[in-house]
């Protein structure tokens, strides 16, 4: 009998981590929250320093996990409850109701198309809509539609209906139930990754009040070519095309009121931004005010300079004080200070401004430590046991990989998620 | 004069190419219904010896797409394909068939855009070149 | 002859609204060889495989076409729904009339199903021509090799032992423990090496599965994964180990610097791990000035070496801590604190008094010896002013480099280096612990300048990888594969060339020479074919005669029309 190991989050840590668990024999169920696994990587454009295209590195993996044998996943899903001890774990996984028979959906999107109800989405960061019935995005793994209880007409008041009549397949379940399913595990992997900070928590970076600022990940999703814009570089406020860009770093981080530590990964993902920016606007400027330029992987100061000297990057050491809409609706302001003793007050314009803000361990994380009886860090992140146990949380059969126990990019996490499919393996084998 | 309706072979690599048309499809991009797809897993594997075949036996134009230079799921396919397809065109040329009947792009497996717009365009240009000579040639 | 069942997907509307499945399913029939010809509403479901299974063995068919959505989603599921009729797995052809028809021909309906036709004829044309595959096997010795005894190689065979797996630790010099065996203490935490090391050498002393070879060096590597043979030397006796798969744990070194300020010639001008060794003895400096990025991100060596402003703080943070009088300054041009810990420990740096200077590459700092001390003179950029400090030492912060033998290494196991000499990674983003070449394996900072928790993450990430196919036992090899026809082959070589994979090599069996394609390692891209210049290399499932005869399908459909 294989033994079973429970991965949450199916983002690209958690993927890697059930892959390698799968190919080592374990049965794996891989609990993801949303509807579909992909996590952050799903809604890049592009990854630093290659300018890989993040979905196209990212979709194999998705399709691999899926169809792996010995990999069961349980999107839609999250865990409630865990008892027992390791290795005797009895995990409860409660499945929400799709209101969709997935065994039945053949992701074809017919009943999108028809459904008459329009809600921010949440993949695109709120930049466009989605339908109450709906695809994450169009490589969503599994390919099944979702039906969202709180948008939903036909579940909130029992009107509509008009995507059951569409439905060819008859995958349409009005009636479906949140499942629970009880596993007995082996060992736990958490891998929930990160959100951003809502940066209006600080209202001095204009976020939320100036239409012409935004988050980096929104950002992201205005660059990619299957994103809110069509993967042309327009601001919100008027749909132009912005010549002038400007990256703030550290909204957030590294901040003595907010959160203290490095996100360790906006420096570069900044940097990468700027140089797609100019990639679809060949006349574009781009500024990034920065405190430090944590460039520190391999490739990662060539790519910076590479920023600076062939897409026109200019790099200002200065952590601007205010941000704040230039006329009305459009255009920013952005005021900072220049270095040097002889240093002043600037206030330059913008078309566009871009706020990276801290990244913070994901929401229902810290919900998740309790129920696990994991520490946490004074940042919030997963603690490590000890040295000797880099990928071992504080209770004994429960391993954390990738942005939930530091921050860290997509090849530190890739590595950490293999780390812990080891350990796992030596824990069952009877190692401590 | 019935419009000239110009028959397309186009060789997709799995890892990008396909994809990219895969996704234009996803995101119902329309385009003229002109291309037809032959699945290869590299783009360094289509054999001077298809095109040829393929303009010989009357098709119109052959569309090679792979990954970016950088981005080749074998690392260094693509590399080859951009030194082999020019010199294909040449010997096209040489024989007298207009060389831009081959023709050789990149599209990564999220340019749907790029996709619906190479094949927009590569049917425009054939369209203007006409049909291949060698339709008339009786073998 | 070949008894192919086409079997056309409506998929819902979604085919169903512009392609007219019923007149393709006609045409269909009429194709060379076509048995029988069906539809249904979703061929994926439970109903649609059930019934391509039932056709299958009612109508005795032996090549499956199905014409659908894209391969790319639901190919194994179809090529799954073949085996368990009885049809091998790779008598499967999927033509594409989805993405790639109905979905981008919406308002053109008839040249839509034309142009569905031509492709459904293009795929049974190639089914007709497919041929029954068996996936190639190869089996994997049961061991493991770690070479390098550091940190990360240490983590690596521990991690492998622990998992009950063989493994053989190759070090080079006289003990274990590498650089951090050098470093008595360890930020962030400030826990001392030597009890991290000892647990790891303990671990793998104890364990009947490791065998550490000492004084020992690598001198020959050949075979592939699963079966390679390692050859170790140990004061002049030599070794051949069988082995499944290869750890490269080698690591780095500390650049020494060269003359820059005044190292060599101004004494108390010394480098980080020299600092470490006396800070190991007790001897504290009451006054310090860290130099950051001395021969780093600069022209010649552009990269940061991402450790040494941690190691940097740690240590001025030692000296504070040890000498409370103590005055540390440290000149950077960034500082590197990236993450959680890190950043916590430059506030605490700073909090304790701990100086913080900003230089410029265009403007360096300067090192004096006066009679009592040295003086650094440094261009502050923060307030535009010059700056004198009086100190005992000047710490310089070089960064890690590649060892010497990281070439030769690179050439015993034919893994490629990037231009700084670290080893190069399968993909830098998605395989960072991989090597393209399969069974070999990179971790630590013979990779990248890497950290205490990051160099054993990797170990770690490698013990798994390399367990993967030891545990299997075997390799198993998709059959898209390639071969060269004796008959034809010249032995030109053009093909071992042109595989990225260096998996063909000229061989002479029977006083013939010709290309043999090692099947484990061939990952079925094809670009020999291409090279070819006899048609005697193939590709499985895309053989010259199967794409040909597409072609031909595509011309004869088209040319019939006008």
């Amino acid at each position: 009998m294989p033994k079973k190991v429970v991965v949450i989050g199916g983002g690209i840590a958690g993927i890697q981590a059930s892959l390698d668990l799968a190919d080592m024999g374990y049965e794996v169920h891989l609990v993801e929250k949303t509807p579909s696994i992909g996590g952050r990587m799903a809604q890049l454009d592009k990854t630093f320093p290659t300018n890989d295209c993040s979905m196209c590195i990212l979709s194999p993996k998705m399709i691999m996990c899926a169809g792996h044998e010995n990999v069961t996943l349980h999107t839609y899903s999250e865990v409630e409850e865990v008892s027992g001890q390791f290795p005797h774990l009895k995990v409860r996984i409660k499945e929400k109701a799709r209101f969709v028979n997935i065994n039945k959906c053949t992701g074809c999107g017919d009943c999108i198309a028809k459904c008459p109800v329009k809600v921010p989405d949440e993949f695109e960061q709120k930049l466009s809509n989605r339908k109450a019935i709906y695809l994450p995005f169009p490589q969503a793994v599994p390919r099944k539609v979702t039906i969202d209880a709180e948008t939903c007409t036909m579940i909130k008041s029992g009107k509509c209906g008009v995507c059951k009549k569409v439905c060819q397949a008859g995958a349409i379940e009005y009636d479906q139930k949140d499942k629970l399913t009880e596993i007995n595990a082996s060992a736990i992997v958490v891998a929930t990754g990160f959100d951003l900070m809502d940066a209006s928590a600080l209202p001095q970076y204009g976020y939320g009040s100036c239409k012409d600022v935004v988050a980096s990940l929104q950002f992201e999703r205005i660059l990619s070519a299957s994103g809110p814009t069509g993967g042309h570089l327009v601001r919100p406020s008027d749909g132009s095309t912005p010549k002038r860009l400007a990256f703030v770093q550290c909204v957030g981080s590294r901040d003595e009121k907010m959160h203290k530590y490095c996100s360790s990964v906006c420096c570069m993902y900044a940097t990468k931004e700027s140089i797609l920016a100019r990639e679809h606007v060949p006349d574009i400027e781009t500024t990034i005010f920065y405190m430090d330029m944590r460039a520190v992987g391999k490739g990662f100061q060539e790519f910076v300079q590479r920023a600076e000297k062939n897409y026109g990057v200019r790099y200002v050491r200065s952590r601007p004080a205010k941000v704040q809409s230039a006329r009305g609706d459009k255009g920013v302001l952005v005021t900072y200070e220049t270095r040097g003793l002889a240093g002043e007050q600037v206030t330059e314009e913008f078309d566009l401004v871009v706020l990276c803000p801290a990244l913070l361990p994901s929401k229902g994380s810290k919900a998740l430590a309790k129920l696990l009886g994991l520490e946490l860090d004074e940042d919030d992140f997963l603690k490590a046991k000890d040295m000797r146990h880099p990928v071992d949380s504080t209770r004994k059969g429960v391993l954390v990989c990738g942005f939930a126990s530091a921050p860290m990019d997509i090849p530190d996490s890739v590595a950490q998620a293999s780390g812990v499919a080891a350990r796992v393996a030596e824990l069952l084998q009877g190692g401590g | 004069m019935a419009e000239f309706n110009p028959t397309i072979l186009a060789f997709c690599c799995n890892w990008c190419s396909y994809a990219g048309a895969d996704l234009a499809g996803v995101g119902r991009l329309q385009m003229p219904p002109n291309i037809h797809v032959i699945r290869v897993m590299c783009s360094a594997s289509v054999k001077p010896e298809y095109v040829l075949k393929a303009i010989s036996g009357g098709v119109d134009g052959v569309l090679v797409l792979g990954c970016h230079i950088g981005d080749c799921h074998y690392m260094t396919g693509n590399h080859r394909t951009a030194k082999r397809m020019p010199l294909v065109q040449k010997v096209l040329k040489e024989v007298g068939i207009d060389e831009r009947r081959l023709r050789l792009d990149w599209v990564s497996a999220s340019e749907g855009e790029k996709f619906q717009k190479v094949v927009t365009e590569f049917v425009g240009e054939i369209k203007n070149l006409g049909p291949n000579p060698m339709r008339e040639v009786k073998w | 002859m070949p008894r192919i069942g086409v079997f056309v997907c409506h998929c819902g509307h979604n085919i169903a609204a512009t392609v007219n499945v019923e007149k393709v399913i006609e045409f269909a029939k009429g194709l060379p060889d076509v048995v029988v010809a069906e539809h249904s509403l979703y061929s994926c479901s439970e109903e649609g495989l059930g019934s391509i299974r039932k056709s299958i063995e009612k109508n005795k068919l032996d090549r499956v076409v199905v014409a659908a959505c894209t391969p790319r989603t639901h190919e194994p599921l179809f090529r799954k729904a073949c085996e368990m009729a009885g049809v091998n797995k790779y008598l499967f052809e999927f033509v594409n009339i989805r993405e790639h028809c109905s979905w981008i021909h919406t308002k053109e309906p008839d040249p839509a199903t034309e142009k569905a036709k031509k492709l459904i004829a293009m795929g049974v044309a190639k089914a007709g021509l497919l041929e029954p595959q068996k996936e190639a096997e190869s089996n994997v010795i049961p061991t493991a090799v770690v070479i390098g005894g550091g940190l990360t190689g240490l983590t690596a065979a521990a991690s492998l032992v622990a998992q009950g797996i063989d493994t053989h630790l190759v070090e080079m010099s006289g003990k274990l423990g590498g650089v951090l065996g050098e470093i008595e203490i360890i930020g962030p935490e400030f826990s001392r090496s030597k009890e991290l090391l000892d647990e790891l050498v303990n671990d793998l002393k104890a364990s009947s599965n490791a065998k550490i070879h000492l004084d020992t060096r690598v001198t020959a590597v050949s075979g592939f994964i699963g079966n390679f043979e390692v050859t170790i030397e140990t004061k002049g006796k030599s070794e051949k180990i069988p082995a499944g798969a290869i750890i490269l744990a080698t690591g780095a070194t500390e650049l020494a610097p060269t003359g820059e300020y005044g190292y060599g010639s101004i004494p108390g001008v010394i480098t980080q791990l020299e600092l470490e060794r006396r800070l190991a003895k007790g001897d504290v400096p009451k006054r310090a000035v860290f130099i950051q990025c001395v021969g780093s991100r600069q022209p010649g060596r552009e990269y940061c070496s991402r450790v040494c402003c941690n190691a940097s703080l740690k240590n001025a943070l030692r000296i504070v801590e040890a000498e409370p009088n103590s005055s540390v300054s440290i000149i950077h041009r960034d500082i590197m604190s990236y993450g959680t810990a890190s950043e916590r420990l430059y506030k605490e740096a700073s909090d304790k008094g701990v100086v913080f200077l900003r230089y410029g590459l265009e403007r360096p700092a300067n090192v004096t010896q006066k009679q009592k001390g040295l003086v650094v003179e440094v261009y502050d950029e923060t307030i535009d002013e010059n700056i004198d400090i009086d100190t005992d030492l000047v710490v310089l912060a070089t960064p890690m480099v590649s060892r010497e033998d990281a070439r030769d290494v690179a050439k015993l196991l034919k893994v490629p280096l990037d231009k700084y000499g670290f080893f190069l990674e399968a993909h830098v983003k998605l395989r960072p612990v991989e090597f393209a070449t399969d069974g070999v394996f990179i971790c630590g900072s013979a990779r990248w300048p890497s950290s205490v928790s990051e160099c054993m993450g990797q170990g770690l990430a490698a013990a798994a990888k390399a367990s993967i196919p030891i545990r299997k036992g075997k390799v198993v090899v998709e059959a898209i594969t390639c071969w060269a026809d004796a008959d034809k082959c010249a032995a030109c070589g053009s093909c071992v060339i042109a595989c990225p994979y260096e998996a063909i090599e000229i061989v002479e069996e029977e006083g013939r020479r010709y290309a043999k394609v090692n099947e484990t390692l061939c990952k079925g891209c094809g670009t020999c074919v291409a090279s070819c210049p006899n048609d005697a290399m193939q590709q499985r499932g895309f053989t010259s005669r199967q794409l040909s005869s597409m072609i031909d399908a595509l011309i004869k459909n088209a040319m019939e029309e006008t």
